[in-house]
């Protein structure tokens, strides 16, 4: 990260970051594909297209790089980081919950009165009530009517 | 206002459901069962189809389908490997496309983890050609290939699925180099279909459902089955039939979970013996085409075995598998 | 005038009272479950077969039909309001229509789209009726180098995504590319990027992306410039299209039918590729440029909702004439022909005329439906709009979640969709367009296979991908429509300096 130190005044540093992460992504394409090995008897393998993806990404890696370096980019609007933390947070709990067996009804509840709290309302009780019944809702519809088999957990076996 | 409305919908359609699963018993087991595939395919249907006629028979209640979809199976063998050890309600459903599907995926869970029951359904492959092919026999397809095999195009399903695996058995069994089959992988089946009747490849594999239809209508000739004998009210001949000693049969079958105990897996079996033998079973047995190809233990436990080995060998002599 | 007979007692069959229910009952569950993203009518119709196994073979039939047609009136829904495609062939929709629906419009948006479905519908129904034995003729003759040459022409429209920078709008198409890679070959069977992680052999789903990008990174999006910004979306303007509406709609309409029904008639034609050559035309054919970028334009809408709806119908073509399966779902309703003994194919129309007819009969039927229960809907979608903000965020998260979860189930598609929202959200923030993204990711893996197809038919003679006179047609257009904006370009500067 010496770009931030480094990068003078009337440069684009997310272009030259984007560039770089390209560069570093056509590597990933590259190596996988000289890795695979080469079975197709007829017309082109499977690497072929992998190379030739990497090939466009490193030009593509360049030219972002390039742009960066001559133009000034524009600075993007101020922006809360804390909110969307929030987000990510919420979004990590139900996949926890559903992970270690809580279920979808108590996983979809989380996520939505979090949400919820990430938007700004300081009513996280009402908003879990909410959820709990909009995502029980939507359990006894996919479940019951369409038979499909989703995570199960304590609130689920209360239907069965 | 639309809430309602749909809620009618869907009580009236769970009533349909009910009504349809009357019926009780003794001795209920309440069974899960696994299928290691999205709503919607072959494992699936089985599962439900189990699910409905247990139900109806009385032999298990509350009967739950679960689906695992993923890389051909493997992810589902893989959960039920992991959470279902040791509980002797639960089943999986599985056949033959997942023997291959391990092997190729380099899946650290095998079939031999699992506690295995018995094969339930089969579909015999089918080998056609355009109707306005020279070839009009599997002899004239081999000796098509023997001519020049690069020349000789098979349309069929997934690479390492078992319309490929018969192509490959089909080289290895008349002395061919396996790798140098021309085996063309199609994504569904319509796609396949329209490039035979197009004439763009000479050969298509799949099973007989796929292209009873076309070959009916005379715009494709079927020039093999790949079932030991020929299929009822079929007159396609088999392979056996023209010198190339090959069988091979697109099999489903269910599962129970590893570690079980003897007395454990025989329930089971039992379980599984009185549903085959219900005439609901028989009912949409009739009603979805399978063939019955009911195998219990100890039987099924060995032809597993016997088709691993034969499909790990061809799967190597295509090029799949190093 | 035969086919025409045939449709007066198709419809005969499909008028009875019992045969109305189910195709109600149908339309009512496919907008049910279209609504639902990653539900799509595939999984529903997979779902119900069991059960209308108790019903005779041409109610359950026109009820599968009403289930198909409804549910791609359902997806354009939340691809307007909420911006969550459920399926691939939402996406264009999703472009213009939620801009719309962001500057006010959604009424108008999801009523040209409603009107332009039953027309697209209404087209292709008939073109089922009276053009299915010749199209299939033609669709059957589409091999993989044509289908290669069709990619093309598809990947010449991509840059009608890009937004403002190419550079950036290639950047995205390219990272798309790349997703579409992981997952094991088609054509070999061997894996690919997938890292030893058995989660990856299938490859990353379109909806997964689309809905990260769209609908998860556009809340992260919101939700940090929450005290900059004003509250979004007020409700401006008619709730119905006005008059310019209806005039901006109706050639985007016809020309996405035309789009559609054919393309979607080819077996491995689908309906994504029509969206999106409907949406560059109406881009590029557009008298309002300023708005595609800002308020959202109207044509974006109507053509590529027409062309979705079109294309379904054509899937309809190869399946009730040949029994070719071209779509998830029609595999699916061919289980269901086959439930009942019928094989669907060149015999079903000689055999089972009744029932051929009365299913295309209904499916006129279901599209009047449709159309009849989505105008008066327009107003409840629309209020829903004016829950509060955090409420309605917290409901499409969840919505969002909910199609992985319901299809997958597994917790690796939870965090795939996390980080595609996470990255759709970095997008947003430094104006990187998503839409080439999703494109990449299906137009991609497509045109490799077919490419690598026609090749290994012909055992590698590059010949082949120019030699047929469909591929050759196809990849002229491609060039034209390539170099057309330059030469035109060109023309207009010539004629300015003339003046």
């Amino acid at each position: 990260m010496s770009l931030s130190t480094s990068a003078p005044k009337g440069r684009d540093k997310p272009a030259i970051i984007v560039g770089f992460l390209l560069l570093a992504l056509a590597g990933v394409l590259w190596s996988d594909a000289v890795n695979l090995s080469r079975v197709a008897a007829y017309g082109i393998g499977p690497a072929v297209m992998p190379k030739m993806i990497a090939g466009g990404l490193v030009l593509l890696g360049l030219l972002s790089i390039l742009s960066g370096l001559r133009q000034n980019g524009k600075a993007p609007e101020p922006a809360d980081f804390g909110p969307v933390g929030i987000l990510v947070i919420g979004f990590l709990l139900l996949t926890a919950i559903i992970g270690f067996g809580g279920g979808f009804i108590a996983g979809m509840a989380v996520l939505f009165a979090i949400t919820a709290f990430a938007f700004g309302r300081r009513a996280p009780l009402v908003d879990l009530a909410l959820g709990l019944v909009l995502s029980a809702l939507i359990y006894l519809l996919f479940s019951k009517l369409l038979t499909l088999s989703l995570p199960q957990g304590p609130l689920e076996r209360l239907f069965s | 206002m639309s809430i309602t409305k749909r809620e009618c919908v869907a009580g009236a359609l769970a009533c349909l459901w009910v009504l349809g699963s009357v019926g009780a018993a003794s001795a209920q087991l309440e069974l899960k069962i696994l299928a290691p595939a999205a709503p919607g395919g072959g494992w699936d249907g089985t599962a439900r189809a189990m699910q409905q006629v247990l139900t109806a028979t009385g032999i298990g209640k509350g009967v739950q389908v679960t689906n695992v979809p993923g890389a051909g199976g493997s992810i589902g063998l893989a959960q039920f490997v992991n959470t279902a050890k040791g509980d002797p309600n639960q089943l999986m459903v599985n056949g033959f496309v997942m023997v291959g599907s391990l092997i190729s995926n380099k899946s650290p869970v095998t079939l031999s983890m699992v506690t295995p029951i018995a094969r339930l359904t089969a579909e015999a492959e089918v080998i056609v050609v355009p109707a306005t092919s020279p070839i009009q026999s599997a002899t004239d397809l081999v000796a098509a290939m023997k001519a020049d095999i690069a020349k000789v195009t098979f349309a069929g399903g997934s690479a390492g699925g078992v319309d490929h695996i018969l192509a490959g058995l089909l080289a290895g069994t008349v002395g061919l180099d396996g790798s140098k089959v021309n085996y063309v992988p199609f994504s569904g089946g319509g796609e396949a279909l329209a490039a035979l009747l197009s004439g763009r490849v000479s050969a298509g594999i799949s099973g007989w459902g796929e292209f009873e239809g076309q070959v009916k209508a005379g715009k494709l000739r079927a020039i093999a089955v790949t079932s030991p004998e020929r299929l009822p009210g079929n007159p396609t001949p088999t392979l056996r039939e023209q010198g190339i000693a090959l069988d091979l049969l697109n099999w489903r079958s269910v599962m129970a979970a590893p570690g079980i105990s003897a007395e454990q897996k025989k329930t089971l079996s039992d379980a599984i013996d009185r549903m085959v033998k219900s005439k609901e079973w028989k009912d949409i047995l009739a009603q979805r085409g399978w063939d019955d190809a009911y195998l219990p233990e100890p039987a099924f436990g060995e032809f597993l075995k016997n088709e691993q080995g034969r499909v790990e060998a061809v799967l190597k002599s295509v090029g799949l598998v190093k | 005038m035969e086919s025409f007979y045939a449709l007066i007692s198709g419809f005969a069959v499909a008028l009875t009272a019992a045969n109305l229910l189910y195709a109600s009952i149908g339309v009512l569950l496919g907008t049910a479950v279209g609504v639902l993203p990653g539900i799509g009518p595939a999984v529903t119709v997979a779902l119900l077969l069991p059960i209308t196994f108790k019903l005779d073979p041409s109610g359950s039939l026109i009820m599968f039909a009403g289930i198909y047609y409804g549910a791609m009136y359902g997806g354009s829904t939340t691809s307007i309001l909420i911006n969550t495609p459920g399926e691939s062939a939402s996406m264009a929709t999703a472009l213009q229509g939620n801009l719309m629906a962001k500057s006010g419009r959604a009424g108008p948006a999801l009523a040209t789209s409603a009107i332009g479905s039953f027309f697209a519908g209404l087209i292709a129904t008939a073109g089922i009726a009276f053009l299915a034995p010749w199209m299939v003729k033609f669709a059957v003759q589409f091999g993989p180098e044509d289908y290669f040459a069709l990619m093309v022409v598809a990947f010449v429209t991509v840059s009608a995504t890009f937004g403002d920078s190419p550079l950036k709008g290639l950047i995205s198409l390219f990272c798309g590319l790349a997703l579409g890679l992981i997952g094991i070959d088609k054509l070999t069977g061997q894996s690919r990027l997938t890292f030893g992680l058995p989660e990856l052999l299938d490859g990353v789903e379109v909806t997964t992306l689309a809905v990260g990008l769209f609908a998860i990174g556009e809340a992260m999006f919101v939700v940090s410039r929450r005290r900059s910004v004003e509250e979004i979306m007020p409700m401006t303007g008619s709730l119905w299209m006005s008059k310019a509406d209806w005039k901006r709609s109706w050639k985007p309409w016809l020309r996405g039918t035309l789009f559609g029904f054919p393309i979607g008639a080819l077996p491995a034609g689908g309906a994504e590729i029509p969206t999106f050559l409907s949406y560059s035309t109406e881009k590029r054919l557009s008298k309002h440029p300023e708005e595609w970028d800002t308020i959202g334009a109207i044509e974006g809408v109507a053509g590529p909702e027409a062309a979705n709806n079109a294309s379904v119908a054509g899937t309809l073509v190869p399946l009730l004439s040949l029994g070719l399966p071209t779509s998830a779902t029609a595999a699916i309703l061919l289980a269901g022909f086959q439930q009942f003994g019928l094989n669907p194919g060149p015999l079903l129309f000689a055999e089972k005329p009744d029932l051929v007819w009365g299913l295309i009969a209904s499916l006129f039927i279901a599209n009047a439906m449709l159309v009849v229960l989505n105008l008066p809907l327009v107003g409840i979608w629309v209020k829903l709009l004016k829950i509060p903000t955090p409420w309605l965020y917290a409901g499409i998260l969840m919505f969002a979640a909910m199609g992985s979860i319901a299809t997958k189930g597994s917790i690796a598609e939870l965090l795939m969709l996390l980080v595609f929202g996470v990255l759709g959200f970095l997008m947003r923030r430094y104006d990187y367009p998503v839409a080439p993204m999703v494109v990449g990711l299906i137009l991609g893996p497509m045109a490799e296979s077919q490419f690598r197809r026609a090749l290994q038919i012909s055992i590698g003679d590059p010949l082949v991908l120019v030699q047929s006179p469909i591929a050759a047609t196809l990849l002229g257009i491609a060039f034209l429509a390539l170099v057309a904006p330059f030469i035109a370009g060109g023309l207009s500067r010539f004629k300015a300096q003339e003046d």
